[in-house]
Parts: C-alpha cells; structure tokens; sequence
C-alpha cells in the first residue's frame, strides 16, 4: 500500500521522468566538463598518459598562463587605434542618442555602453609580449567570423523572409530553394565551395575568364580567405534562420501589415518600425543561436583552409582541436575550452540580463 | 520443424565458412599516400605513390600467406592527428607507415614496439643491406623501431622546352641551372623576359614544400633552425634564404599563392619551367610526357642546385612500425613482420614511384639504376639532409611553415617572422 | 501570409538571388555528370560547366563499385536518426517533469540542466574521448549519436512548451483519476507535437552535420559518418582522385536527404514554429 502511494508520489514521477535524461546528461555532459577543467590544470600528454597514465603532471593555472599570460603587460592607445577611436565615438553618439529618446527605454543602455567601452577602449588596448601570440590571433578570428555570418545570416534571412511570406508558388518554390543549401552536411558545402573558388578551374575563374581577368586565389590570399569562408557559411546557414523569421512573422496580426506594399523609402521604413519590432524576440532568438553555432565553427576552417594561409583563417575550436591531436597537449587545449566555455557564459550573462530587463 | 532445421544447417553452413575465412589472420594498416582506385595485384603497371603501395598492399593479401591486410583511409592533411587519435583510443592500426622525423615523438613516449634484430633476420629481413642513413633513420636510442622504405628528398622538376626556349639548354640537352641566389634571380629574368611563363613553382599555400626549400637553403649555408635545445633561426643565413625566395615573389617570377595540387597543375599546364617537389613525382611526370594534352613533353629532373657554399637539400624517410599493444598478440605479430618483409623485397618496385631505395643491394642493382631518369638526379643521395631529430619535430615544422606563409601570403615583416618563430621554437625544445 | 504584391524590382532580385544561390549545387551535379579526363583540363565546357555535356555515368559508377559511401550515409542516417528519437524521447519527459511536476530537488537539477545549456560538445569533447577510450568504446555507433543526447536544448524547449500549457486541461484529467503517465501520454504528446517536429529537426540536422566528434572518435571506415568519410575522399583528393568522382560521391551523399526534404518540404518548412513570440 505504501509502495503504491509512493509510486504515484510526485516525487517517484518526477525522478522518473528525468531519469532518463540525466542517465546521459551525467555522464556525458556534466562529468566530462569538470573533467575537462581538471584536465586543464596538468600538463598532459595525450599519448604518454595512454601508455603510462602516471605521465601527467599537475600544474595548477600554469596552462592558463601560458595562453593568456604576457612580459612587459601594458595598456596603450596605439593598437587599432583608428578602429577604436571610430567605434568608441559610435558608441558615445549612439548612448547620447538613446538617453535623449524615449523609443527604446527599457534597453539597458548603460550597461551595453559600458561593456563596449571597456572592451574598445581599455581591452583592445592591452600590450605585452604573449606567450601564446596565436591564441590571440585564433581568437580574434573567431570574432570577425561570428561578426561578419551572424548580421549578414540575419539580415539576408529577414529580408527572403518578409518577400516571401506570402501565398503562391513562386513563394513557396524560392523558400524551398533557400532552405535547400542549409541540409547539405559541412563537407558537402566545403567541398562545394572550396571548388567554386578554385583559382585555376573554379567557378568564379571560369566566370571571370571571359573578361582576360584573372581570379584572385581566394582561400590562400590573406585578404581575402575569411571573407570566402564567410561566404559560404551565409550561403549554408540563411535557410534556417529564414524559416524561423517566417514563422515569427505568420504571427503577426494582418491589419499591422496593411497600409499599401512594400516599395521605396515607404517600404524600408515600414520594415525598420513595423515588421522588426513586431518580431524582435525571434531576430533576438536566430541571432543567439547563431552566435552560439558559429562561436564553435570548425569544418569550414579545417575543411577549406587548413586554417591558412598562415593563422589567417585558424578558429577557436580548430586551434584545440591541433593542440589536442596534433600535438598531444590535451591538458593546455582543455585549458582553452575552459576559456571559451567562460567566454560563452559571460555572453550569455549579458544576453540573458538584457532580455530580463527588456521583459520588466 | 524442417524450416529449423535447415536455418540450423545453413547457419552452421555460415559459420563453417567463417572460420574458413577467420583462418587468415587480419592485420589493419594506416598510411598516407593517398587512395587509389581500382589497385590490382600487378605492380609492374601501377603508377604514382598511392598505386603502388597499394599493389604491393594487395599482391601480398593476394598471396596464400594466411594473412590479409585491410587499409585503413586516413587523409593526408591530417594523418599523424589520426594515427594519435587511434593510439590514444586504445585502436591503433597493426602496422603503420610514418616518417623519419616522428619516430622521436612516438617512440620516446613508448607508442612503438622495438624491433629486435634477430626477429627481423628470422623473417628474412638483413638489417646490414640497409644504408647507413636508412639504419639511422629507424634507430632511436640505440634500438630499431621500424623497418624503412625509402629516402625521398627535393628535387628540381623540369620542363626542358621552356628553359630551352629561354636558352638554358646546354648542348649535352641538360638544363643550366643556378649556382648562386643571384644567378637564380637571373635565370628566373631570362625565363620571363623570353617566355611570359613562371621561373619556378611549388606548394608555398599549404604542405611545408616551401619550408623545406628555406631549410636546404640553410643547409647550405652550414647553418640550422635549431641547435641542440636552442633554436638558431633568427640568423642572416635564414634571412638571406628567404629573401631569395621573397625576390622571386616580389619580382613576379613565382605565385606564393598556388596550393599543392595547383602549383602541379600549373606546372602540368606550362607555366612554370621548374616545379619544386619531391622524388614521388618522377614517374608521375615522366607518365604525363606520353600524354599529348600535357605541356609537359620534355622532361628532366636535376638534384637540389648549390647556391650558396656547399650542396644539399631536405630529405626524409618512409619507414613501417609497429604499435607496442602488438607483443601481446604473437599471432599478429609474426604476421606483421612477414608483411614488413615483403616491403622489404619489393624495395625495387617503391623506388619506381622516384624515390631511393634504402637496400645496397637494390641500388646496385641494373634494375633500378635503369628506372627513368634515375641518372639525372644520382648525386641527391649525397646531398640529403635533415634536422636533428627530435621529440616536437613536426610541431617545429608547423610553426616554420606558418611563420613562412605570413611572409611570403601575408606580407609580414621577415625578421618579425624569424624572431616570433624562435621563439616559439625554443619554446617546444 | 501577406496578400500584398510585391513591387516588380524585388520579384526580380529575389528570383535571381534564388537562381544565383542554386548554381554551386547544379555546377556540382553537372561535374559529376562529366568525363574525368575533360575536367582535368576544364571545368567550363558547356555553359561554364552547368550543363553536363559530354554526358557520362561512369563516375557514379565507379564510386559506387568500389565507395563506402552507401555504408557511411547508412551510418549516418542511424547516428542522426537515433540521436534525435533520443533525445525526443529524453527531453519531453525532463521537459513534462520540469515544467508540470512539483518533486523534491527540482529547484537544484532544473538549474544545473540548464547551466548546461552554455556548454557546447566542442568545449567537453576532449574529456569524452579520454573517456570513451579508457572504456574501449570508440568506433561504434552508440558512441558517436550518445553526446548529442546529452546537450540539453531539446529539455529546455520543451520544459518551456509545456510551461506555458494551461492547468486546466491536466486538471480535468487529473480529476479522473490520471496518474502523471497517463497525463504526459494522451494530453501532452498530442499537444506537443508541432514542438517535437522543431526539435527533431533541429537535431536531426546538427546531427547530421557534425563533423569534430566523429573525426576524433570513429577511425576505422565501417563507422564513419558521411561528412567524415567524405572528408577523407576530399584530403586525398589532390593525389589521385578524379574531379568527376569527387562531385560524384558529393551528390551521392547528398542525395537521399534532398529527397527526404522533397517529402517533407511542406512540413518542415511549415513545422519549424517556435513560440518566440508569445
């Protein structure tokens, strides 16, 4: 009789119905990241440990220093200072611009503004001889990357999206055809790409020929490879972000859309005060996802450029990913995992923060 | 009832067979070289480095030897993450082909399995007809830990009808090529002033061929990029080096920007009179002269030019090994070593990919000293040069070709290069 | 949907975008329809190559006489497929738990799954090989679908559908004497299943597309996945293989999810409705 009640219990239900996802979550997600923290606390050769597991040695923050640590640490204004001067004065123009209006109070301006002029300003600004040059360089890559595909994905995204929300064929066939490109797998598209760029035989030579102009190589040529990179991404990831954008739109009311088409300077403006606000938790919501799917980009950069030429196109999870297999150091790559790990937290602190506040 | 029982017999049947089959023992391999379709048994009509393993792979399988032998695909790009990968899984591949350069690594952490030498006579491999350098190049602290394959090293590929139209054919038909850096930068003039074309081509883009230019570079001019656990490659030696290859770039008389398979075709094509390769490539071009779609009809091949105070060029080995985890399987290897064995014999058939064979007896042989154009690059074996081994050896090479890269790709200032290089070099030593 | 025409000028550039976006895939298909001894001296033979003319089936051929293909897209097909039935099946019961369910410890495990929300595969997937190596588990199945379940994104989608459900509809079942099982079974399921649909594709297609995790765990050729496998083909194909072969296993590989998308285009397209904007 007991044992029955204790069945139906909220208590036995509850752990029942959880039970089977934490039998993954853990061993398989939970276990392995502190795991991965301890790991990152020795100096740990991959192959040495598999034949003598005593081969490790503890070093407590010593991997932590070595990627991020300097000689001769200082702070100047010379480094970027042209970019910096610039974004800090569009800062300061944006913040005085949005204490004067009253049209986005809520936002927390403040604390934006002075996340992005601590980063501009004193961040950027940090000199020293690094230890790990490279982590600074994968690092800032991996920047550019996300900061170039997630505004681009988006903005390309919402606007297929807004042209083909409607009735028909024509509608129907062209989301279909922009939805298409996003369920190829990421060698499919590489491989795709890679040929389209190719500076002999690829597509855009081919194109070009005609002309007598000759094709830049686009994946060895340093100015040019992170954009083809980018490219392709856009080209792989619209189709998703696409169909989010038109569910979000399918909800709003019909008659916020009346009032004529959507042509000329009327157009734009009804898409920047009408159809975006209306849908700015789902433009909130693509761009978190993407920002969090392109933070871990791999395959394009391993794929397409060996991360070349030189560290030029070299990602965040590729350089661990070489450090953990190429050179067997997987105490120093769970190290900066860590790091990357606490760099998506802080993100995501700030993310979650302003949507709170947003909501209140 | 029936219907059991003849599931019964025909499951039974099955097994039968199974074991039949299960009698050959099963060894996997990894290598590189790439894949190769449609591979026979006939070594003697296989071309190019993946073909041929391949064959010899396949004829051995073939053979009524109660072993057969599954090739694992690895990619070349990334083949040592694999191979560690694999050992760090507890799955490492029953014999695998590596390098010279990486024993260090892998046997100082106790990866591979020495090889005594009376286990290697007892199946029929003779240690003592191997070379000095090939016996070198599989010791690590005074034991063997493979059996070795080749030495391969730079070569300067040509073609004949460009330098000869930029007159640097002599009349013996042989190309005259440079005995210092300026003499290149000459040569390189002549070659574009009469042809439009490139003076020389290589993979700067992707795989270390450039690297290995600048090493042979500072080969020959007796200096290193490393000095026992000091890195030396912040000196005028390295500068020098690669500002000859700069002024090649800077002058338009090379594309840095060509990858491997592009500066090939680029050579295949006619547009470049020199390609800058390794020995793997000999019989691949000397194949292409037969076909009429290729520019390349004249082909020569020449050892590494002297341009600076003494001769020589990179060079490496392909050698076998073993993973340790194999001593607790006797069956396997035994097996292992007959097939290390019949690469051992088949010594003759590899070197017909271009490379040197490793065996005294094969080099005297009429047989391998008839294989095309073998006299035209014979003084290579002399010349051939290394690094010092060491443990972090391919870690140092990457470092090299992604500072060299930034020179030649990005344009960064060259002894900003050296100097971050150094640094991270003494760093790994 | 809006009933509004659309001005000329943006039914141009958007079809034109639309033909642009396809050209890398049919110049793909076109390739692999093309001798390999013509591409080795040019890609642009007919109509810059988009039209496969001459016209040959004998890179299909050759890559299905002797390619793994099949057996990788096989393979991957099972990975995908029982890695998202997972984590279907595990993340709309934490997910009915968590949002319906008052049980001791709740308020400790809910926060803790959703902390895990910030830990992506790539940061704990050094760690997870260490592991599934000590267990000799590398090069199988299981081992490759396993660490997607793990992530929990379906919980929290769920968690948060099922929030948002109104109490009366569970409350006149539990009136009837419902027990939780009967509840999640016949009132929940059927509501969430447009939500399921989302997550399954959600997963589905991450799934599909990973590419670290069966890099580093599957070695050997019978457990690829097909972006490994194709991978592979492709670092090697510099040395040996023909261009036409290359595009040729390029389509193979794609070719069965682009007619799984054919069949299901309506409701994928349709299906993907997350409640963002409640």
């Amino acid at each position: 009789m007991r044992l029955s009640s204790f069945l139906q219990s909220d208590n036995f239900s509850g752990w029942a119905f959880i039970l089977p996802y934490l039998i993954a979550f853990v061993p398989l997600l939970l276990w392995p990241f502190f795991q991965g923290f301890w790991m990152s606390m020795h100096e740990w050769n991959l192959l040495a440990v598999t034949f003598n597991p005593a081969a490790k040695e503890f070093i407590g923050a010593g991997n932590y220093i070595r990627l991020m640590g300097a000689d001769n640490l200082g702070w100047s204004l010379q480094p970027l200072w042209p970019f910096r001067l610039v974004v800090t004065a569009l800062i300061i123009a944006l913040y005085v611009r949005t204490l004067r209006s009253q049209a986005t109070a809520g936002i927390s301006h403040h604390f934006i503004a002075a996340i992005a002029l601590f980063t501009t300003v004193v961040l950027l600004g940090l000199t020293g001889d690094w230890y790990d040059t490279r982590f600074w360089i994968v690092v800032r890559n991996t920047l550019v990357f996300v900061a170039w595909v997630v505004p681009v994905t988006t903005a390309v995204a919402l606007l297929l999206a807004i042209a083909l929300n409607r009735e028909g064929r024509w509608a129907a066939t062209l989301r279909s055809v922009f939805f298409f490109s996003q369920i190829l797998s990421v060698t499919v598209v590489t491989l795709i790409w890679q040929l389209v760029y190719g500076a002999r035989n690829g597509f855009i030579a081919n194109l070009l020929a005609p002309f007598g102009i000759e094709s830049p190589n686009w994946l060895t040529d340093d100015q040019l490879a992170m954009g083809a990179i980018v490219a392709a991404t856009v080209w792989w990831s619209v189709g998703f972000a696409l169909i989010l954008f038109l569910a979000g739109l399918q909800q709003i009311p019909g008659e916020r859309l009346e009032a004529a088409t959507l042509d000329g300077a009327e157009g734009w403006r009804k898409i920047v005060q009408i159809i975006v606000p209306s849908i700015i938790r789902t433009v909130q919501f693509v761009m978190i996802m993407q920002i969090v799917l392109h933070f871990q980009v791999f395959g394009q950069s391993q794929l397409m450029t060996q991360g070349g030429p030189g560290d030029a196109t070299n990602v965040w999870v590729r350089y661990i990913y070489q450090t953990a297999f190429r050179d067997s150091e997987v105490g120093y790559a769970s190290a900066m995992a860590t790091v990357l790990f606490a760099f998506m937290m802080l993100f995501s602190l700030i993310q979650f923060w302003v949507t709170k506040r947003q909501e209140s | 009832m029936k219907l059991t029982k003849t599931l019964t017999a025909s499951a039974l049947a099955l097994c039968v067979t199974a074991t039949g089959a299960q009698a050959d023992t099963e060894l996997e391999l990894a290598r590189f070289f790439g894949d190769c379709d449609n591979a026979g048994t006939d070594v003697s009509t296989a071309v190019g480095e993946a073909c041929i393993i391949q064959t010899i792979i396949n004829a051995y399988s073939a053979e009524d030897n109660g072993v057969t032998i599954e090739t694992l695909p690895t990619d070349w790009g990334n083949y040592y993450d694999q191979l560690k990968a694999m050992y760090a899984g507890n799955s490492a591949p029953d014999v695998h082909v590596m390098h010279k350069s990486s024993v260090a690594e892998f046997a100082s952490l106790g990866a591979l399995l020495p090889l005594p030498e009376a286990d290697l006579r007892a199946a029929g491999i003779n240690p003592d007809d191997w070379v000095d350098r090939a016996r070198d190049a599989v010791t690590y602290d005074g034991q063997l830990y493979a059996v070795p394959m080749d030495m391969h090293a730079n070569l300067w590929h040509i073609n004949l009808d460009i330098l000869d139209q930029a007159g640097l054919v002599n009349d013996a038909g042989e190309p005259i090529l440079p005995t210092s850096a300026d003499e290149l930068m000459a040569h390189a003039k002549q070659v574009k002033d009469a042809t439009g074309k490139d003076y020389l081509t290589a993979d700067f883009a992707q795989f270390p061929i450039g690297v290995r230019m600048v090493l042979a570079m500072l080969w020959q001019q007796n200096s290193n990029v490393f000095d026992g656990d000091t890195a030396t490659v912040n000196t005028p030696e390295a500068k020098q080096a690669v500002e000859t290859i700069v002024g090649l770039f800077d002058a338009g008389y090379a594309d840095p920007n060509l990858n491997y398979s592009d500066s090939q075709q680029a050579f295949l094509a006619g547009e470049a009179a020199i390609q800058i390769n390794g020995t793997w490539m000999v019989d691949f071009y000397d194949s292409e002269t037969a076909n009429a779609d290729s520019a390349l009809q004249s082909y020569y091949v020449a050892d590494y030019p002297q341009l600076f105070d003494q001769p020589a060029t990179w060079a490496d080995s392909h050698i076998w090994a073993l993973p340790v985890t194999l001593k607790n399987d006797p069956e396997k290897y035994e097996a292992a070593l007959d097939f290390l064995a019949w690469l051992n014999d088949h010594n003759v058939d590899w070197a017909r990919t271009g490379h040197l064979a490793i065996r005294q007896s094969v080099l005297d042989s009429a047989e391998y000293q008839n294989l095309a154009h073998r006299d035209e690059y014979n003084n290579t074996v002399n010349i051939a040069r290394d690094n010092p081994p060491a443990v972090r050896y391919s870690a140092i090479q990457d470092v090299l070709n992604r500072e060299l890269q930034s020179v030649w790709l990005q344009g960064k200032d060259i002894e900003k290069a050296l100097s971050d290089a150094e640094r991270e070099i003494n760093r790994l030593l | 949907m809006n009933q509004h025409a659309l001005p000329r000028w943006v039914v141009i550039v958007v079809t034109l975008a639309a033909v642009v976006w396809l050209i890398p895939v049919v110049w793909m298909v076109s390739l692999s329809l093309q001798p390999n001894d013509l591409l080795s001296r040019t890609t642009a033979n007919t109509f810059l190559g988009l039209v496969p003319v001459p016209f040959t089936l004998d890179n299909f051929q050759a890559i299905l006489s002797i390619g793994d293909t099949p057996r990788w897209f096989l393979n991957s097909m099972l990975v995908a497929g029982g890695s998202t039935f997972l984590v279907l099946v595990t993340s709309t019961m934490a997910g009915y738990a968590f949002a319906r369910i008052r049980f001791t410890g709740r308020s400790i495990v809910y926060p803790l799954v959703l902390a895990g929300l910030m830990v992506p595969e790539q940061v704990v997937f050094i760690p997870l090989y260490v592991m599934f190596a000590d267990w000799n588990a590398h090069n199988s199945l299981p081992t490759l679908a396993l660490p997607r379940v793990a992530l929990p994104i379906g919980v929290f989608l769920m968690t948060q559908f099922f929030k948002d459900i109104p109490d009366s509809l569970e409350e006149a079942a539990r009136l009837e004497g419902c027990g939780h099982g009967r509840i999640f079974w016949s009132i929940m399921l059927p509501l969430a299943k447009p939500m399921m649909m989302t997550l399954a594709i959600i997963t589905f297609l991450y799934s599909w597309n990973d590419y670290l995790w069966p890099l580093v765990s599957a070695q050997r050729t019978d457990f690829f996945t097909i972006t490994v496998g194709l991978a592979k083909i492709q670092g090697n194909f510099a040395q040996s293989q023909g261009l036409g072969q290359l595009m040729a296993s390029g389509v193979l590989a794609s070719l069965p999810v682009i007619i799984l998308f054919l069949i299901f285009q309506k409701y994928i397209l349709r299906g993907i409705a997350l409640s963002t904007d409640k």
